[in-house]
């Protein structure tokens, strides 16, 4: 019973970590490091080497939606 | 032991949700303004406060150089400014670039006329509660907000200096 109300202590006290990024800081979320591929010329290549192995395309990053269509 | 570990409890809970949410006190209009103060941009150039542009219609925009609907409109406030200054109207433009030099670098292929203060920490961002990029604020002689504008759309500067127009002509 104590650990577990040390538990929900703990995890309420985590939530108070937790920040929204305000309107005015979205720009950090544009930064070069922030960007989840670290060489975009790189993932340009494995996303070809991908389409041309698995004959689709898309789906992964947030533009086209892997129909195969192309 | 029981009702103090919930009010602790209670009292945690409220604070992480108050932390959690967004801007709970934006300015809205019909509402005053809050105080300011903040240095320029420019270094070697005077503070920026609400008290320094006391008693002339006021526009408040906030800016980045990240944001590219602010970066449109900004140019277009410039007119606006020149156009109508000579009347008493004071446009500031609040950058909120961290680093600030983001926005200098803006600012030496865009010059601007009117002052441009620097926050970078977003203080004065959270005393307006703005709510998004760009955010903007008309201010009568009198401190009330009479146009909140959220945004930057083709067609908003028309509206935006109707506004302009009629708060000059009632003061």
């Amino acid at each position: 019973m104590r650990s577990l109300r040390y538990c929900l202590l703990l995890s309420l006290l985590s939530l108070a970590a937790c920040s929204q990024v305000q309107p005015w800081e979205m720009g950090y979320l544009a930064r070069e490091e922030m960007a989840f591929e670290v060489d975009s010329l790189e993932s340009a290549l494995n996303d070809h080497i991908f389409f041309s192995k698995e004959a689709s395309s898309g789906g992964s990053s947030t533009t086209g939606g892997g129909c195969g269509c192309n | 032991m029981f009702p103090k570990i919930r009010s602790t409890l209670t009292t945690l809970f409220s604070l992480s949700l108050a932390v959690a949410s967004p801007a709970l006190f934006a300015v809205e209009e019909g509402e005053q303004v809050p105080d300011f103060d903040l240095p320029s941009i420019y270094a070697g150039q005077d503070n920026i406060s609400l008290a320094s542009l006391q008693g002339k219609t006021l526009y408040v925009d906030f800016w980045a150089s990240w944001c590219a609907p602010c970066l449109v409109s900004l140019p277009q406030y410039n007119d606006l400014y020149l156009k109508y200054r000579d009347q008493g109207l004071e446009i500031i433009a609040i950058n909120v670039d961290n680093p600030i030099e983001d926005g200098l670098d803006f600012l030496e292929e865009t010059p601007l006329d009117f002052p441009i203060p620097a926050d970078p920490e977003g203080d004065a961002a959270e005393l307006f509660g703005v709510i998004g990029m760009p955010s903007s604020y008309l201010i009568a002689p009198d401190g009330e907000v009479k146009l909140v504008h959220m945004g930057f759309r083709s067609g908003d500067i028309e509206l935006i200096e109707t506004e302009i127009q009629k708060v000059l002509a009632e003061n």
